[in-house]
C-alpha cells in the first residue's frame, strides 16, 4: 500500500493560517437551508398536527377544496369592510374547527399581515388615496422638485384607511382559508382532490408526482447545503457563492434528468402506455355534501350582505 | 446452455447493446432462462448487469442479436401490440434498484393500483387485489402513507407489492438488497424465497457475492468487457477465485506478517483470519502465488 | 427583503376583473403547451414534467447573497426554458407555482393564473428568445451560451416584474367603490411599475442572471453530453419572434387597460370629485399632461374623459410610456450585447 503522505498522518500540524480579510457570512446559506427543511418537513411530516382529529380532517379533500376555493373567491369579491371582517372571522372559525395549530395560524397570518401592512402603509396617505385628512403628517407646502410637483400636505386620509383595512382583511381571510385547506389535508390527498374541480387526470398525476419528487430533490439540495456548511466556516464571497449555488442547481438538475428517465422506465415496466388511469375516488358521504352546501350558503350570504350594504 | 425446467422463459441470443454515442455495455451475450429458475447476474460496477435486466424487461432493445420471451422476440412493436404487450408487462415484474424511481405515486395504495389500472382491470377487482397483496406482505398499515415517508426497507416491500399485485410469473431484481439494513435484507430474502417456492422465476442482478447462495441456483458472470464469462452454480462460481479476480469482483489483498507479505484474493464481505502458521488460510487459488519475502 | 418572492402576487391584491381573464388566457396556454410536449416527448413527458417542476421549486430554495447584506433567490423559469425548452418551462413552472400555492400558501389561489402568466409564460419566453438571439448558431462556444443564458435570465425576470407591476398597477382603474376608493391593490401604474421593476433591474435580476448563466455553464462544462434543449440550431428567427411578441404586447396593453376600466365593478370616472382629481394629477410630472392629448387621438371611440387630468388618461400615459421605455431599453441592451457577443464569440472560438 502506498504510504500516507506526511500531512495526512495524525498529529501533523498545518502551517500558520493566514487570516482572510472580509469574510461573508453563512447567513444566506443557513436561511436557504432552513426554508428548504421547513418545506421538506411539511411534505413528509407525520407529526402531531397531522394526527389530530376533527370534522375538517375527516372530510374528503375534494369537498374541502370546493368549499375552500368558493370561500376564497367570495373573499376576493367582497367590498365592504364589514363583510370582509365576517369572512375573516369565518376563516378563523374554520381554522379552529379544523384544529389547525395556533402557531401555524400565527406564522402564516403574521407573514401576510406584515407584508400587506407594509405595502398598504403608503396607501393610507393622501398622495395615493385622496380624501378627508384624518392625520396630517407633513406640510411640504406645494412647490416643485425638479419635474415633480410636491403636494401641499401629506396626511393620512379616511379613505386611505378604508382602502388599507379592506386589503388587510381580505388578504388575511384568503391566507387563513388556504392554510385551513393545507393544514387539514395531507398534501397528496389535496392534489388528488383537484379532480373534483375539473382538473384532468393527467395533470393531477403530474402534480402529485411533482409533490412526490419534490421531497427527493429537496433532500438532494439539503445534502448539498449540509456538505457546504461542513466544509466552510464563513461566506466565500459573492462570486463564489453564486458559483456554488449554480453548481448546486446544476447537480440537482442532473439528478432530475436521471430520475425522470428511471421513473419513465418504471412506469413503462408496469404497463404505462401514455394514458393516465387513477383509482376511482370514494363516493361522497353526507358529510361532504353538508360541507359544500354550508360553504356555498355562507358564500352567498356574505356576498348578499355585502352587496346589500354597499 | 440451461433450460432445465421445461421451455425457456427468456432466450437471449448474441445480444449486444450500446447507449447512443457511448461505448457498448453488452457484447454478444447468449443464454436461456428456464421456468422457475433462480438466476443471478453478477459483475463489477459497469459490467452491464442492469442493462441486461433492462433488455430482458423490454425497456431497451438490443442493438444486435435478440431477446425473446416465451419464444416471442421482444421488440418495440411487439410490446405495443395489444394482447402480448400488456400480458408481458403483467407477467414480468421489474424491481428497480432505486425505490424512489419505482414508487412514483402519491400513496402506497395508488402505487399498488397503478399497474392493474393500466391493464384495464375492473375497479373492484383492482381494489381486492390491493387488499390481498397488502395483507400478503404485511404492509396494510402503510396503505395511506406517502412513499417518501417510508423507510428503505418499507419502500422495497411496497415496490415488490406493486409488482406482485399484477400476479407476475417472472421477477427481475436490480440489486434487491442494496441499501437495506440486515433485518430488512433477511426479510426481503425470506419473501423472495417464498415467491420462488410458488414457482416464480427470479432473475437478480447483484455484486453482493454473499447474497448468491440465498437468491440463486445458477449464476451468470459478466466481465468488465461486457461479455458473459461464466455460467454455473453459486458454489462453482464462488470457488473459482481466478475468475472472480479477473472480473474484478474480488481484489487481491496484501498483508504484512513480519517479514512476509502475502497477497491473497479477498472477498470484501468475508472476514479473514490473520492466524500465522495456518497454511490453509492464505494464498489459496492466488494466481500470483503465495507469499514473497520482502526485498 | 427576500428577493424573488416579490413577483408572487398573493390572493386579494388582484380583482376578479384581472384574475379571471388571466385564467382565461392560461387555460388554452396550458392545453397548447401540453399538446406540444405530448408531440415531442411522448411517454416521457409525465415524469420529466413532474421532475422539472420539482426542480424549479428547488431552484427557488438556493439563497444567493446580494450586495448590501440581503439575499435573494432565482425563479428559475429561464433556466428551465434553456435546459428543457420554453414549452416545458410553461408546464413545469406552472406546476411548481400550483404546488406552492396549494400546499404552502405561497402566492394566491385566485391569483395563480396571473402568477403563471408572468412567471411561467412571459418570463421563460422573454428569456428564451433573448438567449436564442445571443447564443449564436450551433457550435458556438459554451461561454457565449452561458453568457446568453445569463442575459436571458436577467431579461426574463425583469419582463416578469414589469408584467406583475402592470397587473397590480391597473387595479385601481379596474375596480373602485362609489367614492372612487380602490377595492384591490390601490397603487396606480406610476407606483406599482417602478416598485416592481426597479429592484429587479438593480438587484434581483442579477441573481437570476447568475443562476441561469452559471447553472447552464456548469452543466455544459461538467457534462458535455447532457441533452439541453437550447442547443442553438438553424431554422427559427428569434429576433423576429421577439419583435412580434413585443409588438403584440404593446398593442394589447392599452386595450387591456381600457377593457379593465370598462369592466370595472365600481362607478364611472365622472363620479370622482374634482378635488380628488386634482390631487391625483398633482403627483404626475407636469409634462405628461400635454402628452395625454396625443394619447387620446388613436382611441376616440372609447370616450376617455375630456380633461387632461383624468386618471385614466394619465395612467394610460404612464402605462404606455413605461412599457415602451422598458421595451426600448431591453431591446437596445440585447442588440448591443448581441453585437458584443458576436465579436467576442469569434475570438473565443479558437481555444
Amino acid at each position: 500500500m502506498t504510504p500516507l503522505p506526511e500531512w495526512l498522518r495524525p498529529g501533523f500540524a498545518p502551517g500558520a493560517v493566514k487570516p482572510r480579510g472580509r469574510r461573508g457570512s453563512l447567513r444566506p446559506l443557513r436561511r436557504g437551508l432552513a426554508t428548504l427543511e421547513a418545506v421538506l418537513g411539511t411534505l413528509v411530516s407525520a407529526g402531531p398536527d397531522d394526527r389530530r382529529d376533527g370534522f375538517l380532517r375527516n372530510a374528503d379533500p375534494r369537498a374541502k377544496l370546493l368549499a375552500g376555493v368558493a370561500l376564497i373567491v367570495v373573499a376576493t369579491l367582497l367590498h365592504g369592510v364589514a363583510a370582509l371582517g365576517a369572512s375573516l372571522a369565518l376563516a378563523l372559525a374554520l381554522a379552529a374547527a379544523g384544529r389547525v395549530r395556533a402557531v401555524r395560524i400565527a406564522a402564516a397570518l403574521g407573514a401576510s399581515l406584515a407584508l400587506t401592512t407594509l405595502v398598504m402603509a403608503p396607501a393610507t396617505l393622501d398622495v395615493v388615496t385622496p380624501g378627508t385628512p384624518v392625520l396630517t403628517l407633513a406640510r411640504p407646502g406645494g412647490g416643485s422638485l425638479g419635474p415633480f410637483r410636491l403636494p401641499a400636505t401629506v396626511a393620512v386620509t379616511g379613505a386611505g384607511l378604508a382602502v388599507a383595512a379592506r386589503m388587510i382583511l381580505r388578504t388575511s381571510a384568503c391566507v387563513t382559508l388556504a392554510l385551513v385547506l393545507a393544514a387539514t389535508s395531507r398534501p397528496q390527498e389535496l392534489l388528488a382532490g383537484l379532480r373534483a374541480l375539473g382538473v384532468p387526470q393527467a395533470f393531477v398525476m403530474v402534480l402529485t408526482m411533482t409533490e412526490r419528487y419534490l421531497a427527493v430533490l429537496l433532500r438532494a439540495a439539503q445534502e448539498l447545503h449540509l456538505a457546504r456548511l461542513a466544509r466552510t466556516i464563513g461566506g466565500i464571497g459573492f462570486r463564489r457563492e453564486e458559483a456554488w449555488a449554480a453548481a448546486g442547481i446544476g447537480a440537482v438538475f442532473r439528478r432530475t434528468r436521471t430520475l425522470a428517465d428511471n421513473v419513465t422506465l418504471a412506469m413503462i415496466a408496469r404497463g404505462f402506455t401514455g394514458e393516465v388511469r387513477l383509482l376511482r375516488p370514494p363516493r361522497w358521504r353526507r358529510r361532504e355534501w353538508l360541507l359544500v352546501a354550508a360553504a356555498a350558503l355562507a358564500a352567498a350570504a356574505l356576498l348578499a350582505a355585502d352587496r346589500g350594504l354597499a | 446452455m440451461s433450460g432445465s425446467a421445461g421451455a425457456a422463459v427468456f432466450t437471449v441470443a448474441d445480444a449486444s447493446f450500446a447507449y447512443p454515442a457511448h461505448a457498448p455495455c453488452l457484447d454478444g451475450v447468449s443464454f436461456a432462462v428456464g421456468r422457475g429458475e433462480r438466476l443471478a447476474l453478477v459483475g463489477a460496477n459497469g459490467s452491464g448487469k442492469s442493462t441486461l435486466l433492462h433488455l430482458l424487461d423490454g425497456l431497451y432493445f438490443p442493438s444486435s442479436g435478440s431477446v425473446s420471451y416465451l419464444g416471442r422476440p421482444l421488440t418495440e412493436a411487439a410490446l405495443e401490440a395489444a394482447p402480448f404487450g400488456p400480458r408481458f408487462r403483467a407477467d414480468v415484474g421489474f424491481l428497480f434498484q432505486n425505490s424512489d424511481a419505482q414508487l412514483f405515486c402519491p400513496t402506497v395504495e395508488d402505487e399498488l393500483a397503478f399497474g392493474p389500472l393500466q391493464m384495464g382491470w375492473r375497479q373492484d377487482d383492482v381494489e381486492r387485489r390491493i387488499a390481498d397483496t397488502l395483507a400478503l406482505l404485511e404492509i396494510g398499515r402503510l396503505r395511506a402513507r406517502a412513499p417518501a415517508s417510508l423507510s428503505a426497507g418499507e419502500q422495497k416491500r411496497v415496490a415488490l407489492a406493486s409488482l406482485l399485485v399484477l400476479a407476475p410469473s417472472v421477477l427481475l431484481l436490480d440489486e434487491p438488497t442494496g441499501g437495506l439494513d440486515p433485518r430488512s435484507q433477511s426479510l426481503l430474502l425470506e419473501i423472495l424465497d417464498g415467491l420462488h417456492g410458488r414457482g416464480i422465476t427470479l432473475i437478480a442482478a447483484t455484486h453482493d457475492l454473499t447474497l448468491l447462495p440465498h437468491i440463486a441456483d445458477r449464476v451468470l458472470v459478466l466481465s468488465e468487457e461486457h461479455r458473459l464469462v461464466a455460467d454455473g452454480t453459486p458454489g462453482n462460481v464462488l470457488a473459482d477465485t481466478s475468475l472472480l479476480l479477473a472480473v474484478n469482483l474480488i481484489h487481491a489483498h496484501a498483508h504484512r506478517h513480519g517479514q512476509l507479505v502475502h497477497t491473497h484474493p479477498h472477498q470484501h464481505v468475508v472476514a479473514h483470519e490473520h492466524a500465522h502458521g495456518d497454511p490453509a488460510g492464505h494464498g489459496h487459488g492466488d494466481p500470483r502465488g503465495g507469499g514473497e519475502p520482502e526485498p | 427583503m427576500d428577493g424573488g418572492a416579490v413577483v408572487h402576487i398573493p390572493d386579494g391584491y388582484l380583482g376578479p376583473q384581472t384574475y379571471l381573464p388571466a385564467w382565461g388566457v392560461m387555460a388554452p396556454a396550458w392545453a397548447w403547451a401540453a399538446a406540444r410536449l405530448k408531440r415531442t416527448l411522448r411517454r416521457r413527458q409525465l415524469p420529466l414534467m413532474a421532475l422539472a417542476a420539482a426542480f424549479t421549486f428547488v431552484v427557488m430554495m438556493f439563497n444567493v447573497p446580494l450586495p448590501g447584506g440581503t439575499s435573494g433567490h432565482a425563479v428559475g423559469s429561464v433556466l428551465v426554458a434553456v435546459l428543457l425548452g420554453p414549452w416545458a418551462a410553461v408546464v413545469a413552472v406552472s406546476l411548481a407555482l400550483g404546488v406552492q400555492a396549494l400546499l404552502f400558501g405561497d402566492g394566491g389561489i385566485t391569483a395563480l393564473a396571473a402568477n403563471c402568466l408572468t412567471m411561467a409564460v412571459i418570463m421563460p419566453f422573454a428569456g428564451w428568445w433573448t438567449y436564442r438571439l445571443l447564443a449564436g448558431r450551433a457550435g458556438s462556444v459554451p461561454r457565449r451560451r452561458a453568457l446568453a443564458a445569463g442575459v436571458g435570465g436577467y431579461v426574463g425576470v425583469n419582463a416578469a416584474a414589469l408584467a406583475t407591476g402592470l397587473l397590480l398597477g391597473i387595479q385601481p382603474l379596474a375596480a373602485h367603490d362609489a367614492l372612487g376608493r380602490a377595492l384591490y391593490c390601490p397603487f396606480g401604474l406610476a407606483v406599482a411599475v417602478p416598485a416592481m421593476v426597479i429592484p429587479h433591474l438593480l438587484a434581483i435580476g442579477f441573481v437570476e442572471a447568475a443562476v441561469t448563466g452559471l447553472g447552464l455553464g456548469y452543466l455544459m462544462r461538467t457534462d458535455p453530453e447532457i441533452s439541453i434543449a437550447a442547443t442553438p440550431g438553424p431554422g427559427d428567427r428569434p429576433l423576429r419572434r421577439l419583435a412580434a411578441a413585443v409588438a403584440v404586447l404593446l398593442l394589447l396593453a392599452p386595450l387591456g387597460l381600457i377593457a379593465a376600466a370598462r369592466l370595472g365593478a365600481g362607478t364611472a370616472w365622472g363620479e370622482w370629485s374634482a378635488g380628488e382629481l386634482e390631487v391625483i394629477a398633482g403627483r404626475l410630472p407636469a409634462g405628461f399632461d400635454r402628452l395625454a392629448s396625443l394619447w387620446r387621438a388613436p382611441l376616440p371611440d372609447y370616450g376617455l374623459p375630456g380633461t387632461e387630468n383624468s386618471p385614466t388618461a394619465s395612467q394610460a400615459i404612464w402605462y404606455g410610456v413605461s412599457a415602451a421605455l422598458g421595451v426600448a431599453v431591453i431591446v437596445a441592451a440585447v442588440l448591443a450585447l448581441r453585437r458584443l457577443a458576436a465579436g467576442k464569440g469569434s475570438g473565443d472560438a479558437a481555444p
